[in-house]
Parts: C-alpha cells; sequence; structure tokens
C-alpha cells in the first residue's frame, strides 16, 4: 500500500514539475504533500500545532500562486520543512524542526536503511523479497546486454539495421529519473525522522532560567556595580543622541538626494548595529544569577529605560527611512530596513521579557525565530515587485524608472498603463514595451503548471494595450 | 574500517549514478571507452572525499561507547545537510549544466551510501 501510494505521488511529482517553471504546480504539490503526510501520519495531525503549521504551508501554498514571486516560493519551502520537521517531533522549537524536516526530505532513505535492524517488518520484508538479489539480478545483466548491444552495433550492418528499428524513444529517461526523485522524496518524507541528540536536548531544555550552584553574593554585587555602570552610561548617552537626532529631524530641510542616500545609509547601518549590541549587553548581564540577586532592581530598571530608549531610536530610524521613501520611492533595500528595523524592534521586546519574566537563552532563541517564521510568511504575502512599482507611480515624489524596469515581470502590466499616460523618452518607451511583450508571450505559453493567479484573469483589453 | 571495501563500491555507485545521468542527453557510443578510463579519475575523487570528509569523524570519534551508528546518527544529518547545500549550490551555479548535475548528484548519493557502509560495520 505504502509502495503504490509513493508510486503514485512521485508520477505526480513528474507531472507537474518535470521541465516546469514554479507556479500553480507547487500550490498542487503542497497540498499533495498534505494529504500524503496526512495518510502515513494520521496520530500526529491530531496534534493543534501540527495543524496550525498544516495551515500556515497551506497558506504558503496560496501564496505562491496569487502572488507568483520568489519570497514567498521560499516562505512555501521553508513552511514544507517546519511541518516535516513537525510531524516528526511535535513540541520542539522551530529551528529543530527545521532542522528535522530538511534531514528528513534530503537523506531520511539513508537513515532509515541504518535503522533497518530495528524494525521487524522491514526485515520481515526484506528476508520475504531479497531487494539486493533481485537488483542484481536485473541491473549486472541489463548493463551488460545494453553495453555488448552498442558494441556489436558498430561490428556487423545488418546486426546495426535490427537494431535501429528498435525504437525506445518514447521512453523519456529523464522524466524517468525525475520520478525517481520524486520517489526518493515523497519515501524520505512519509515517515519524518528526528536527529538526534538535537531533538531530544531541545525538548530537554525549558525555557526559565534557573538559580545556578555557584550563587556568591560578593561575586554578584560586582557584577551589578559593573552592569549598572555601564548601563547608566549608555543610557546617559543614548538619551543625548536621541535629543540631538530629534532636533536634526525637526530641522532637516531638503538635500541632494545622494546625501540623503548617505545619510540615511550609514547612518541606519551603525543604528541598527548599536541595537544588536545593546541586546547582547542585556543578555551577558543577565545571562546568569544576577537574575535572582535581591539588589539588582536598579540595573533592571535602568535595562527597561534603556530598552525603551532602543525602542525609540528604532521609531527615529524608521521615520527617516520613511522620509527617504516619501522622496525617493520604495525600493527592495529600503523595504528590507523597514523590516530589520521591525524584527530589531520585536528582539527588543523579547529581550525585555527575557529580563522580565528570568527566562534563559533558549526563549529568545524559541521565540525570535518564531517570529521570522511568521514574519516570512507574513512578508510573502505581498506582491513586492507590483507593491513597489504601484507605490512609485502614484504617490513617491521622484523615482527611478530604470530600478522598475529592472524587476520582474510581475510590474509589467502596470508600467505597460503608466507608460500610456506619461510622457517619456522612446528609450524607455521601448524598454517598458519590449518587457510587456516578453510577459505577454511568456503568459502564453506557460503550461497549466505554470500558471499564476494574473495569468487567468489577463483581459483582452490588458493583452491589446 | 574496511576502508577499501568501501571506495571500491564507492567508486563503482559514483560512476554508475554518474553516467546514467549523462546517458540521458548523451547517447554516443563513442563515450563507452571514456566511461571505463573515467573510473580512475572518478577512484581518485572518491578516495579524497571519503578519506578527507568522512574517515576522520570516525578515526577521531570512535570509541568503545560510542560506536559506528552513534557516530551515524549524530554527525551524519549535518553532513548531508552541508553536502547537500554545497551540491544544490554547485548545480544552481553550473546553470543546470548536465555534467554538473551528474556530478553533484553522484558525490551526494556516493558519500550518503559511504556514511551507510561505514555505520553498518561491525565495531
Amino acid at each position: 500500500m505504502k509502495q503504490i501510494s509513493v508510486i503514485i505521488a512521485s508520477f505526480l511529482f513528474s507531472l507537474l514539475f518535470f521541465e516546469k517553471y514554479i507556479g500553480l504546480n507547487l500550490s498542487i504539490f503542497s497540498i499533495i504533500t498534505i494529504v500524503f503526510l496526512g495518510v502515513y501520519n494520521p496520530v500526529k495531525f491530531k496534534d493543534k500545532t501540527v495543524l496550525l503549521f498544516t495551515l500556515a504551508y497551506l497558506l504558503t501554498a496560496v501564496f505562491v500562486f496569487v502572488q507568483h514571486s520568489y519570497l514567498s516560493i521560499i516562505a512555501n519551502c521553508v513552511a514544507f520543512f517546519t511541518l516535516v520537521g513537525r510531524v516528526s517531533q511535535s513540541n520542539t522549537s522551530i529551528y529543530v524542526n527545521w532542522l528535522n524536516g530538511l534531514y528528513t526530505t534530503i537523506a531520511g532513505f539513508f537513515h532509515r536503511n541504518i535503522q533497518v535492524d530495528e524494525d521487524k517488518t522491514k526485515v520481515k520484508w526484506n528476508k520475504d523479497i531479497d531487494v539486493l538479489h533481485w537488483t542484481k539480478l536485473i541491473g549486472i545483466p541489463l548493463f551488460f546486454v545494453i553495453m555488448f548491444v552498442l558494441l556489436y552495433k558498430n561490428g556487423n550492418p545488418v546486426f546495426n539495421d535490427l537494431i535501429s528499428k528498435i525504437d525506445f524513444s518514447f521512453i523519456n529517461v529523464q522524466w524517468v529519473l525525475f520520478s525517481v526523485l520524486g520517489y526518493y522524496l515523497f519515501s524520505n518524507i512519509s515517515k519524518p525522522i528526528r536527529v538526534e541528540p538535537a531533538t531530544s536536548t531541545d525538548l530537554n531544555v525549558k525555557n526559565e532560567l534557573l538559580k545556578s550552584d555557584d550563587f556568591s553574593e560578593e561575586k554578584l554585587q560586582k557584577e551589578k556595580q559593573l552592569g549598572t555602570t555601564l548601563i547608566g552610561l549608555l543610557n546617559l548617552l543614548i538619551v543625548f543622541y536621541i535629543v540631538t537626532d530629534i532636533s536634526y529631524l525637526m530641522t532637516n530641510q531638503t538635500v541632494k538626494a545622494s546625501v540623503f542616500s548617505s545619510q540615511v545609509h550609514s547612518g541606519i547601518n551603525t543604528l541598527i548595529s548599536s541595537i544588536i549590541i545593546a541586546i547582547i549587553i542585556i543578555l551577558y548581564v543577565f545571562r546568569g544569577n544576577l537574575n535572582f540577586y535581591k539588589e539588582n532592581k536598579v540595573l533592571k530598571y535602568l535595562t527597561y529605560t534603556w530598552i525603551i530608549l532602543n525602542a525609540l531610536l528604532i521609531v527615529l530610524i524608521a521615520i527617516k527611512n520613511h522620509n527617504y521613501i516619501t522622496a525617493f520611492g520604495l525600493t527592495y533595500k529600503r523595504i528590507g530596513v523597514h523590516i530589520y528595523i521591525l524584527l530589531a524592534f520585536i528582539g527588543l521586546i523579547t529581550t525585555f521579557i527575557k529580563v522580565l519574566s528570568i527566562k534563559n537563552m533558549a526563549f529568545l532563541f524559541r521565540r525570535n525565530t518564531q517570529i521570522a517564521f511568521i514574519a516570512l510568511i507574513g512578508f510573502s504575502s505581498i506582491n513586492w515587485d507590483h507593491a513597489i512599482t504601484s507605490y512609485n507611480l502614484n504617490h513617491a515624489k521622484s523615482f527611478d524608472l530604470d530600478y522598475l524596469i529592472g524587476l520582474s515581470e510581475n510590474n509589467a502590466l502596470l508600467l505597460k498603463k503608466y507608460s500610456q499616460k506619461a510622457e517619456l523618452s522612446s528609450n524607455y518607451y521601448n524598454r517598458i514595451d519590449k518587457k510587456y511583450a516578453t510577459y505577454l508571450q511568456r503568459t502564453e505559453e506557460r503550461s497549466w503548471q505554470e500558471k499564476a493567479y494574473a495569468d487567468f484573469y489577463l483581459t483582452e483589453n490588458d493583452k491589446s494595450l | 574500517m574496511n576502508l577499501p571495501s568501501n571506495l571500491s563500491k564507492s567508486c563503482l555507485i559514483a560512476a554508475v549514478i554518474f553516467w546514467i545521468i549523462i546517458a540521458t542527453e548523451e547517447k554516443d557510443i563513442g563515450l563507452m571507452p571514456i566511461m571505463f578510463v573515467s573510473l580512475i579519475p572518478i577512484f581518485f575523487v572518491v578516495t579524497i572525499v571519503v578519506i578527507g570528509s568522512i574517515c576522520p569523524i570516525f578515526w577521531l570519534r570512535k570509541s568503545e561507547t560510542f560506536g559506528n551508528k552513534a557516530i551515524f546518527k549524530t554527525f551524519y544529518p549535518y553532513y548531508a545537510i552541508i553536502a547537500f547545500g554545497i551540491c544544490s549550490f554547485g548545480i544552481i551555479a553550473s546553470d543546470f549544466d548536465i555534467y554538473m548535475i551528474a556530478f553533484f548528484t553522484s558525490a551526494f548519493i556516493t558519500t550518503s551510501q559511504c556514511w551507510v557502509w561505514f555505520a553498518k560495520e561491525k565495531d
């Protein structure tokens, strides 16, 4: 039964992906994978977290079809590994799910080969059917027969004519090998495996920080003094910086694009680094017994203040980046800065919770990776090329048209409509026209497996633009 | 560790996978002699990769309490993930050239199978 369903799944895998670009096929593959995993692991699918990750995987499958962007494809792959990892072992951290999912997908076959002695049914099956013997019995004679046929072909024209009449062109060997790849993939994920000792170690590590045996008040007093001095001074410094930064933002006048760009990029890079260093300092200070020291209140309040001031600093960076976007339009790099500062902001919040609730580093890694995963899925729901083009054409004070033309075909229709309304140089007009023509041609040539949502809703009016 | 036996089997498996993939595009009978001659460089490559990347792990970590299977279960997952990453990168960087696909696919499968053979040896 298992073999039959794996063979059917591998056949579908070839049908969907062989010599095809990504599109509807990846969404269908996701559904097949969920059904396949559900059939082989019905008990696991009663777990609520597994169902939640299944939903996330389905959501990314929908985004691949609707948005058809690289990010949605990446999110779908990550969600796939997460789900497979979750089925292998629930209640583990998300990064352990990734490890288990990735390992199961790429090397499950080899791992199970080692476990064969422990698997009684497999041993029995191997005894009933000697696979190795049958492989040798078929493979070795077949190899040598083919080899000698090819050699004899050159030795005798009559034999050559006879052999030439045998037509095996209906068999596509690459398709067969691709199906074997599909078989390997589905066979691997049919019974997800766990990477040990990483999985059991993760299961044993709780989120709470525990007081260690070497609790020394004298040592902690010194640590507290160092921490208070350091964080107190850094608080003063950051207050001073924020005041100057706010005054800079209030009196900011229009400057040249290149100067503005340089100011924003160097400033933002430095500030983001400073926030990361701030998080590292807090984690170092509150790494151990200082969390349980009675006289740590001042240090804790200073730390909370510093976290809040760093959060304020992030808001200022966001305002600068937003001003930059309003003036010169959206680009991937500028969106990247926004995402980066959002994640840094979340990092500060989780650090705050860690200090407040006396949590350990595992808690921080677990929460932050979970948030990163959610953020990835959330951001994959947006068609960024379309969003960037739409924003720049409609809202930005100035923008780089070369940059927009260089983006993927997702913005071809928008640019084409824009070129018909705006007065553009012939160079720009021709380039947009060429891009749109290529987009239409590719849309026409795409097979059903490669289609995206937009391809089905391309109207005759759009085609005749 | 039965290194000569494992190297011979690995060399054979690498050559078979490599040429099966190549044969899907190149059906020239003239490749037949090259196929046999290729066993020499394949043997060298397999030897270097196996002795350079798999054997040291077994040599360094094997002890009375930590047998072949335990070494496999502890280290092979990371080895497989890294090897898969390198092989995938190689295939993509070569723009899916058939020779590169054949080389990296055979490298991944051969090294993985080699791990299995080493792990199955009696402690």
